[in-house]
């Protein structure tokens, strides 16, 4: 195979006198077949370097490039747009992290450290023989919408936000309420079936009875936790008790609630239907103040086993305990209990007393948020992940804290785990500005270093479909697997999988990468 | 006659894996030359195959290493990384050579003494348990 | 490129509000005034040993160093801003750069550090995981600008990165909006002596746990220097408490104490460790995780829900906790290897004058006030600078801050 390669040693962060030899490492590869041209520069990222290299490059009809500098996230952009106008292929660039791995780990082992460079060099003189020249892809994104599953705090922020960056966005809400939105408000409407990839989303929506297809360039989940879902014992065993929200929206409309008021963390105390709660603790205190304010002798006692007021509510505990408001901790020996003979009377341990006190009350309120019931199906139709505790994962914390592990679909609000609702709001702001900023692009860019599969050798075993995140596997009318291109984040998850070795990760072979070790291997260092 | 010198492989993942021994580095902290850092995109990418090569052509020791799990850039990829160990691992135990040889680790960027750590672990097996011999047994 | 938003400290909030700027391609200029990026969280550790405990250390570190590689951010350290001046809808700031005295050739090796003669040493490397990955002279320590003229770091510096001709050097900027990020500090354990801060060696702050964590890689007492095989995490050190005046909860005190302990019994599971709490405040995590592990591990952790009275000593560097029991009814004394304050935190004090030209107004406890109209005037403050936060929630402000303030640009 015909190469001309060129090998480019840079001084500033390599060079350190008695340690390497960057002056005999060049030489060393201007012996080396197929090495047509070798540069030893003073700082590769410098301007002046670059133009040096590129010159050289397009004399020598270089074709293929070998670095000896640092990591090529570290390189300098405009060294990578140089290459480009001397024509070579990104993706035959390869990149020996000198600095890092050889010259600072080993500074009081210069033989070593020699030897382990050039080792390097030649094993990635190597590779790139080894390298095919790939091309980046376009396709069009179809649409510039921007789906929002979910008509709540978040949702709404989310919609908001995309819509300002000039996509049009689609909220889908289950519910019936009816509220402003930038774009389009699909009522009584949930989520069926979702294909396709970040740019070009194919979604299926129920809406109201009619079955749809909805196409999308990105996603944004901000299906909420279950705020009115009251599972457990003592909603019950109490017909009437209230979710707090709604206690909070009958009191600013100005019903009149029978006292005493008696809000308990959990209608589950014992833990055991409901996953993934946290309590509207924020809430809770500021009514209960509120209430206090209106009359100072309204009877309010909260019962809790965790006060969870985060940061400064917890000078709203404080004083609301001032005004008055009673609290009653207690825990897993005294938990709350409704005798149904006595359906208004709720009895608990208090922790401080150590007795079981009996609380009559006229109005019995949840504070808690359980995760959303929905949650398992939507991360099972995204394919996303969810948390053990039933909210929805965000994933790698390396994507961003609203990202899911796909490109293009984004999460925000309670629906990874209960929030109150300016924290909810914020990050609705920064989804939506996301998905709305990721439609805008107009195009998806794929391709490069991307799994492609031998059909002969495929047995349809259907192992790469199921551990592939991103759907970029699927069975095609041959009978055996295909990648969908325009998916595939380049990964080799399913390449390191199938059982049959039929799928191969392109520039990243088991060849290379095989011949790569045997090469470091023999390195005598 | 100088002792042979453990020859060490390292499967590193371009994210965390990678930068790993660059946050040691910067860190002014040193380690054992004898470890080969081959990088991979993720190390869902690994393949019993490479392991169970390194090992035959000279390798002592393999130690595949990704980002934290939950935290992997592709979701799951070093969870499938650890199972490719574990299935290589029970393999070798299969095959009479020490297990210990071929480990799995995760680690995050600002982990700077945790490179180094594992560089020293895997040296340490290898001095305890000999070079894996001539012929590199393995099915 | 005109840098259209001035960014005040680069913490987790400043990075983070940096970093969604020039995802857009907008270009900034962060101010920092300590020698490397990461504010506070530089000094934490990550949590996690095979899987990820989600406590926000490392998403720093990475977004730090990808700034640092963004052509958009112009990244000024050991900088102050020392003026602001309204220049029609945007602002005219000038920006004082201290000098570094250490070139962008710096590998950081620590020779010089080795060499240098002062007794603390004069020249560091970056705090904690700080980056960029290069050392500073803090001038007022060194010999060379005393009558000495010492040349020893320069002398052992194998890239000559040494520049003792580095001079301070005012910049002028006009940007369209500012974000203040200036961040937190946090409770000095020593305020709360009775527990032993300051005052008893092997009583450490979180923030001291984190930094051996991070050097280490182990936790090590002070004393001596071996792992302790018995620890009690104390929750609430100076937060919720009159007599510092810290009488919020800091918020991210629990979910970092939980992790750690969680780090801690992961690599000895030995350790008899029991964690003493008044409210357990796991942030973005039901409390019922970490008690259920907790329960997995009976014989070795326990939960106590009390505020120890006082830590006394003991022998060999141990540490007696005498505490009251939930219930009031019993006092007990309990002798450990180790004992964790996990402290809570302050706003950062501010240059009054920088404030008063921003127009940003402090309540009693030192936090800014947000308002509309600071924001509609082209002022923003995320982070810690308004109230208690961890990593988490203030990436995600910081990002919805920075995208208002780029569209105010558009708009306003």
């Amino acid at each position: 195979m015909k190469g001309q390669i060129q090998v480019i040693g840079c001084k500033s962060c390599t060079e350190i006198p008695q340690l390497i030899d960057m002056n005999k490492l060049i030489e060393k590869a201007s012996t080396m077949d197929l090495v047509v041209s070798t540069v030893l520069v003073g700082a590769v990222c410098d301007s002046k370097s670059i133009k040096q290299v590129v010159q050289e490059a397009k004399e020598r009809e270089v074709d293929r490039v070998v670095v000896l500098a640092c990591p090529k996230k570290v390189v300098n952009p405009a060294l990578l747009a140089a290459f480009k106008k001397a024509k070579v292929n990104e993706f035959l660039v390869e990149y020996v992290n000198i600095r890092d791995e050889v010259v600072l780990p080993h500074m009081d082992d210069p033989p070593r450290a020699q030897a382990k460079a050039e080792t390097m060099m030649v094993a990635a003189l190597q590779k790139v023989m080894g390298l095919k020249p790939l091309e980046t892809l376009k396709e069009q994104m179809r649409t510039r919408n921007v789906v929002v599953l979910g008509g709540g705090a978040s949702g709404r922020k989310a919609a908001e936000t995309a819509a300002k960056t000039g996509a049009h966005t689609i909220i889908i809400e289950k519910g019936t309420k009816s509220f402003k939105a930038p774009g389009v408000l699909m009522q009584n409407s949930v989520l069926l079936k979702s294909k396709g990839y970040g740019g070009n989303f194919v979604l299926t929506i129920r809406a109201g009875e009619k079955v749809e297809e909805l196409q999308c360039a990105a996603i944004v989940v901000a299906t909420g936790g279950g705020w009115t879902r009251l599972n457990g014992p003592l909603a019950k065993a109490c017909k009437s008790a209230l979710p707090l929200y709604e206690l909070d929206e009958q009191i600013r409309a100005g019903k009149k609630m029978e006292g005493p008021i008696v809000i308990v963390d959990s209608p589950d105390p014992a833990g055991k239907s409901m996953q993934v709660r946290d309590y509207a603790w924020d809430e809770s205190l500021e009514l209960a103040i509120e209430l206090k304010r209106r009359s100072t002798d309204s009877d309010i006692t909260i019962v809790f086993q965790e006060m969870r007021a985060f940061g400064l509510s917890e000078l709203r505990y404080k004083e609301a305990a001032e005004l008055g408001v009673r609290f009653i901790r207690y825990d897993a020996t005294g938990i709350p209990k409704i005798d149904p003979k006595e359906p208004n009377v709720v009895s608990v341990k208090d922790l401080a007393q150590g007795e079981t006190i009996r609380l009559r009350f006229g109005t019995l309120a949840f504070a808690s948020i359980p995760a959303n019931d929905d949650n398992e199906g939507i991360a099972d139709t995204l394919r996303i992940p969810m948390s053990p505790d039933g909210g929805i994962r965000h994933g790698s914390i390396q994507r961003g804290p609203v990202s899911t592990p796909r490109p293009g679909i984004f999460i925000c609000g309670s629906a990874l785990f209960p929030k109150t609702k300016d924290i909810a709001e914020e990050e609705g702001m920064v989804a939506g500005e996301l998905a709305g900023e990721f439609a805008s692009k107009g195009i998806i860019e794929y391709g490069g270093s991307v799994a492609e599969v031998t059909q002969e050798k495929c047995s349809a075993c259907l192992t790469c479909i199921r551990t592939c995140p991103y759907e970029a596997p699927f069975i095609g009318i041959a009978n055996k697997a295909e990648i969908r291109t325009q998916a595939c984040q380049g990964c080799g998850m399913c390449v390191g999988i199938c059982p049959s070795k039929a799928i191969e990760l392109r520039n990243c072979t088991d060849d290379i990468i095989m011949q790569e070790t045997k090469t470091m291997l023999r390195g005598d260092f | 006659m100088t002792p042979r010198r453990p020859k060490i492989v390292g499967f590193c993942c371009e994210r965390h894996g990678l930068d790993s021994p660059v946050a040691a580095a910067k860190s002014g902290i040193t380690y054992d030359a004898s470890v080969r850092i081959i990088d991979v995109p993720c190390t869902g990418r690994v393949d019993g195959l490479h392991i169970l090569k390194a090992l035959e052509d000279g390798a002592d020791a393999v130690f595949v290493l990704g980002c934290l799990e939950k935290n992997c850039y592709y979701d799951t990829g070093s969870i499938e990384g650890r199972k490719r160990v574990e299935h290589v691992r029970s393999m070798l135990e299969e095959a009479g050579i020490e297990k210990e040889r071929v480990e799995m680790f995760n680690t995050s960027s600002t982990m700077t003494w945790r490179f180094p750590e594992i560089v020293s672990k895997m040296c340490d097996v290898v001095n305890r348990l000999g070079p894996l011999g001539k012929e590199g047994d393995e099915q | 490129m005109s840098r259209s938003v001035l960014i005040i400290g680069g913490g987790p909030a400043g990075v983070s509000a940096a970093k969604a700027l020039v995802d857009r391609s907008e270009g900034i200029v962060l101010v920092e005034r300590s020698e490397s990026l990461g504010g506070m969280a530089r000094e934490l550790t990550c949590k996690g040993v095979s899987e990820c405990r989600n406590c926000g250390a490392c998403y720093v570190v990475d977004r730090s160093t990808e700034l640092l590689r963004d052509q958009s951010a112009e990244v000024l350290l050991l900088s102050e801003t020392t003026q602001v001046k309204k220049n029609g809808n945007g602002y005219e700031v000038k920006i004082k750069i201290s000098p570094r005295y250490v070139t962008n050739n710096c590998i950081g090796c620590n020779k010089c550090i080795e060499a240098c003669p002062v007794d603390d040493k004069a020249i560091f490397a970056p705090t904690g995981n700080g980056q960029p990955r290069h050392h500073w002279i803090d001038r007022s320590k060194c010999l060379h600008f005393k009558k000495d003229k010492c040349q020893k770091c320069a002398d052992v510096c194998p890239t000559k990165a040494i520049d003792y001709e580095d001079r301070a050097r005012n910049v002028t900027r006009k940007v369209s909006s500012i974000i203040c990020a200036t961040g937190m500090e946090p409770v000095d354990a020593s305020e709360v002596k009775r527990l032993g801060g300051g005052v008893l060696e092997n009583a450490i702050s979180s923030l001291d746990a984190e930094r051996i964590l991070n050097k280490h890689g182990r936790l090590l007492r002070p004393s001596d220097g071996k792992q302790p095989k018995k620890v009690a995490v104390i929750q609430c050190v100076g937060s919720r408490s009159m007599k510092t005046g810290v009488e919020y909860c800091s918020k991210f005190c629990c979910k970092y104490a939980t992790k750690i302990s969680q780090l801690l019994i992961d690599q000895d599971p030995e350790v008899n460790l029991d964690f003493y709490f008044m409210d357990l405040r796991t942030l973005y995590e039901p409390h019922d995780d970490f008690k259920r592990w907790v329960k997995e591990r009976k014989k070795t952790v326990r939960m106590i829900r009390s505020m120890p009275a006082v830590v006394l000593p003991g022998n060999d560097g141990n540490l007696v906790v005498r505490a009251a029991t939930e219930t009031d009814s019993e006092v007990i004394e309990t002798e450990y290897d180790l004992v964790l304050l996990s402290v809570g935190m302050r706003p950062a004090g501010n240059s009054k004058e920088l404030m008063d030209a921003l127009g940003i107004k402090a309540d009693e406890r030192g936090f800014a006030i947000c308002d509309k109209s600071l924001e509609d005037s082209g002022v923003f403050l995320v982070g810690t600078t308004c109230e208690p936060m961890d990593i988490e929630e203030t990436s995600v402000k910081a990002a919805a801050a920075a995208s208002r303030a780029s569209h105010r640009k558009e708009g306003a």
